[in-house]
């Protein structure tokens, strides 16, 4: 199993989501964070925006399925220019339901 | 060897989970604000709409649409809620107190009710306390 996080420009979050819907994976977390990039952050004019405000999914998914999940995820986020964001993949050894107990490796 | 163990729960529920970790000896932890979502793609209260025709009566067996959430939006019958708040916390354990974790994670945050959470052990590299610069085992 693995843990795919994305971090994508806020306003591709419904697009990302609806997607993913679309292939089946509803379940997800999500978080709002601010980060920055290679460019550290963007100047307009004469103001620095050192942090921008990104929302990170979290979805864990069998090994199988992560190939698409990032597949779908980078079609709905990109837009094609800096800040489009990052996909990380993390390995999950167990995951367990906590209303039935059950456990899945 | 160290495991991070990643808890998605209830909000009502964090105060009960700090409390019985800590009577095992496991005080420190990260809470986050979260929302999420789960198989139903969000939350759909039938409970409270009295107008729903009686074949609809589970709308979590209709399967023409992708959630029942977003059937229920289609066919305004409730109002769904597509994100749930949610807190996650994040413990760093000994690999040797696995299932204590576990079992106690489980058994304080479980209602038998959707929305219970999820339960995630991941492998966890390296740990280092800034302060003093301990690592692995000793910084936790």
């Amino acid at each position: 199993m693995k843990m795919i996080r994305a971090i994508v420009r806020p306003e591709k979050e419904n697009d990302v989501v609806l997607a993913l819907e679309a292939k089946g994976f509803p379940a997800m977390t999500k978080t709002n964070v601010f980060g920055r990039g290679k460019q550290k952050g963007i100047k307009v004019g004469p103001i620095h925006y050192d942090e921008l405000p990104k929302v990170m999914l979290m979805i864990v998914a069998n090994d199988a399925d992560v190939p698409v999940i990032v597949e779908v995820i980078r079609n709905a986020a990109h837009v094609g220019y800096e800040g489009d964001g990052k996909i990380f993949v993390s390995p999950v050894s167990e995951a367990y339901t906590i209303r039935t107990g059950e456990k899945t490796e | 060897m160290l495991l991070e163990i990643t808890a998605i729960i209830r909000r009502d529920k964090v105060a009960p989970t700090m409390r019985a970790l800590d009577a095992i000896g496991l005080g420190s932890m990260t809470i986050t604000t979260v929302s999420g979502r789960g198989l139903q793609g969000g939350n759909v209260m039938t409970d409270i709409d009295r107008e729903v025709p009686a074949e609809y009566e589970s709308v979590s067996k209709i399967t023409r649409h992708l959630t029942p959430a977003s059937f229920a939006l289609v066919h305004s019958l409730t109002r769904p809620v597509f994100w749930i708040p949610k807190r996650m916390i994040q413990i760093v354990i000994p690999s040797a107190m696995k299932e204590d974790v576990i079992d106690l994670i489980m058994s304080v945050n479980r209602t038998g009710w959707m929305g219970d959470g999820k339960v995630f052990v991941s492998p966890l590299e390296e740990s280092l306390r800034i302060r003093t610069g301990e690592r692995g085992l000793a910084s936790i």
